[in-house]
């Protein structure tokens, strides 16, 4: 397999008694599409943003390409690695023309933004202020101006969280076309059926420790992820793989 | 393109208004003989303290905008935020405690400390509630500029004996340009360039940190460190103000905002405009404040809390109906 684009070493993070991260080791490769899972307050989030170099671990450390996060420039760091946050709300009313540019410009430039505005289908909507633009249309927007350096370590955060079904297989589209052109991609999901039909392999978290990380389809059939949401998962077979549905409570 | 046209539009105004009022071609004749004597006196007084009123307003809209950037806020506003208050009490300590160091030299130096120093606590206060939302913000701001007011009157009160005017610190603490002699103005107007290019130069980071602290961090903006070095900046330029300018409300509330409706809000076109804007308002202002009431004085804070307390309660209205 190809050399890591992130690699995660014994990755801990805590606030007061509580861990929220626990001893998280695992590689992500350029090229695949990771899908981090778990039950609320599993630690999915905690866990990306300490990948992102959002927060610093208590323990352990995170590789960019062979070398810790921190020992990059900010600069550096910021064009070769995107994230994409789970509710993202400019304070100001930008157009998408000038969110495009600040992405770009981490680059070093803001050249070639007509590329990127058609490449991302949003060359449309440039002159449009953040205001004006539907659900689908922002997530275009933010994707677009995070992807516009076609940075090779991709992190979503739930992104697709308020998003229709439609809109939700789109971004996961767009996250499937960046790890085509190279791009390693982890991105937390919450539905297990968009995790399953969009990502190559799964990270399954419980209580911040990583219970099994194995590609999607043997992931989909393992009772840890039952253990794991403290639920009996119905499996339906379809034509296009498997389905999960929980069984009824009460 | 409107924002242009308020620095000459308030410079015309600053010289034609006053105990005596001036037709515009009345103020051109006089200022191209500067022999007579209300030529003289143009040029000796109404000019000077015209163009310091407008380096005091292009300097409020300028820690307006910076704030307003820093703090993700559109109600930031020095005077709102307790930094000019801040400002002010290290100034009155200035001009009433006898220092080792030279008035001159003191002034600017407390003023900045103190606009630091108020700035930081109304961060600290708001960090400790919600973060930066709009009314944890403010809330925090009306304390602290209420307690700084307690300060500066009771600094006033006490320390104030014969030697120096209470009057004079009261009519500045009200806010009110004093008009400076020609190298005094020279000096002025180099900070206020030097601020003007200070603030571009956090433009781009302003601009990131609209995006959020998270986005903007993963775009490559050290946060912490930008925000600490963007406050330092804010109190640099607000000192400026207060120490030329005394306390002057809502300038720097009402010139980033009419900038961000003409330009946009990338700050490297809008800290401009925003510092024309405020400019101009402030000549306007000052020119009302000479003559409404000849041959008396309105201090300039009055007028431009008249003009800036609706306006504020427009924006507040606005803001309150986007949640």
């Amino acid at each position: 397999m190809a050399e890591a684009a992130l690699d995660l070493r014994g990755l801990g993070y805590r606030t007061g008694a509580a861990a929220l991260v626990e001893d998280v080791t695992f590689d992500l490769h350029p090229g695949e599409v990771l899908g981090l899972i778990g039950p609320n307050g599993a630690g999915k989030t905690t866990l990306l943003r300490l990948m992102a170099g959002l927060l610093r671990p208590f323990t352990g450390e995170v590789r960019l390409h062979g070398r810790p996060l921190p020992d990059w420039p900010a600069r550096e760091r910021a064009r070769r690695m995107g994230y994409l946050p789970q509710h993202f709300a400019p304070h100001w009313d930008y157009t998408a023309r000038e969110l495009l540019r600040l992405g770009l410009e981490r680059g070093g430039s803001a050249e070639g933004l007509e590329d990127v505005a058609s490449l991302h289908g949003v060359a449309g909507l440039l002159e449009r202020r953040w205001s004006s633009l539907s659900g689908g249309e922002r997530a275009r927007v933010l994707a677009a101006s995070v992807l516009a350096t076609r940075p090779g370590v991709v992190l979503a955060d739930e992104a697709t969280a308020a998003l229709d079904v439609g809109q939700s297989l789109a971004l996961m589209g767009r996250l499937r076309m960046a790890a085509r052109e190279g791009a390693a991609v982890a991105v937390v999901v919450h539905d297990l059926n968009l995790a399953l039909a969009g990502c190559d392999r799964l990270a399954l978290l419980h209580q911040g420790r990583l219970q099994a990380l194995e590609t999607a389809a043997s992931l989909a059939e393992d009772a840890r992820l039952d253990a794991a949401f403290g639920v009996d998962f119905v499996r339906v077979r379809t034509e296009g793989g498997l389905l999960l549905t929980a069984r009824g409570g009460g | 393109m409107i924002a242009w046209l308020l620095p000459p539009l308030g410079l015309l105004a600053g010289l034609m208004l006053g105990a005596v009022t001036l037709t515009p071609a009345e103020a051109w004749s006089l200022l191209a003989d500067p022999t007579q004597p209300l030529g003289q006196l143009l040029w000796q007084w109404r000019l000077p303290r015209v163009l310091a009123a407008g380096c005091v307003g292009a300097l409020l809209a300028l820690g307006g905008a910076v704030f307003q950037g820093v703090f993700r806020n559109p109600l930031a506003e020095p005077y709102l935020l307790g930094s000019a208050g801040g400002a002010a009490v290290g100034a009155t300590v200035a001009l009433l405690v006898a220092l080792p160091l030279p008035q001159w030299l003191s002034l600017p130096m407390l003023a900045f400390c103190g606009a630091w120093g108020a700035t930081w606590l109304v961060l600290a206060l708001a960090r400790l509630a919600d973060g930066t939302s709009v009314a944890t913000l403010l809330l925090a701001g009306v304390a602290v500029a209420a307690l700084l007011g307690a300060v500066r009157s009771f600094l006033m009160l006490a320390l104030s004996d014969e030697t120096v005017s209470l009057q004079a610190v009261l009519a500045w603490a009200l806010g009110g340009v004093q008009t400076p002699s020609w190298p005094e103005l020279a000096v002025l107007a180099a900070l206020t360039a030097a601020a003007l290019a200070l603030c571009l130069a956090l433009a781009r980071g302003l601009d990131l940190l609209g995006l959020g602290e998270a986005v903007a961090e993963s775009f490559g903006l050290p946060v912490r460190r930008f925000v600490a070095l963007a406050v330092l900046a804010g109190a640099f330029v607000v000192a400026v103000s207060v120490v030329w300018g005394g306390l002057v409300g809502f300038v720097g509330l009402m010139a980033p905002h009419l900038a961000r409706w003409t330009s946009g809000p990338l700050h490297r076109g809008l800290l401009p405009r925003a510092a024309a804007i405020g400019a101009g308002l402030a000549m306007l202002c000052d020119g009302a404040a000479r003559a409404l009431l000849p041959p008396a004085e309105i201090p300039l804070g009055l007028v431009t809390a008249a003009i800036g307390a609706p306006f504020f309660l427009l924006v507040l209205a606005r803001e309150a109906r986007r949640g």
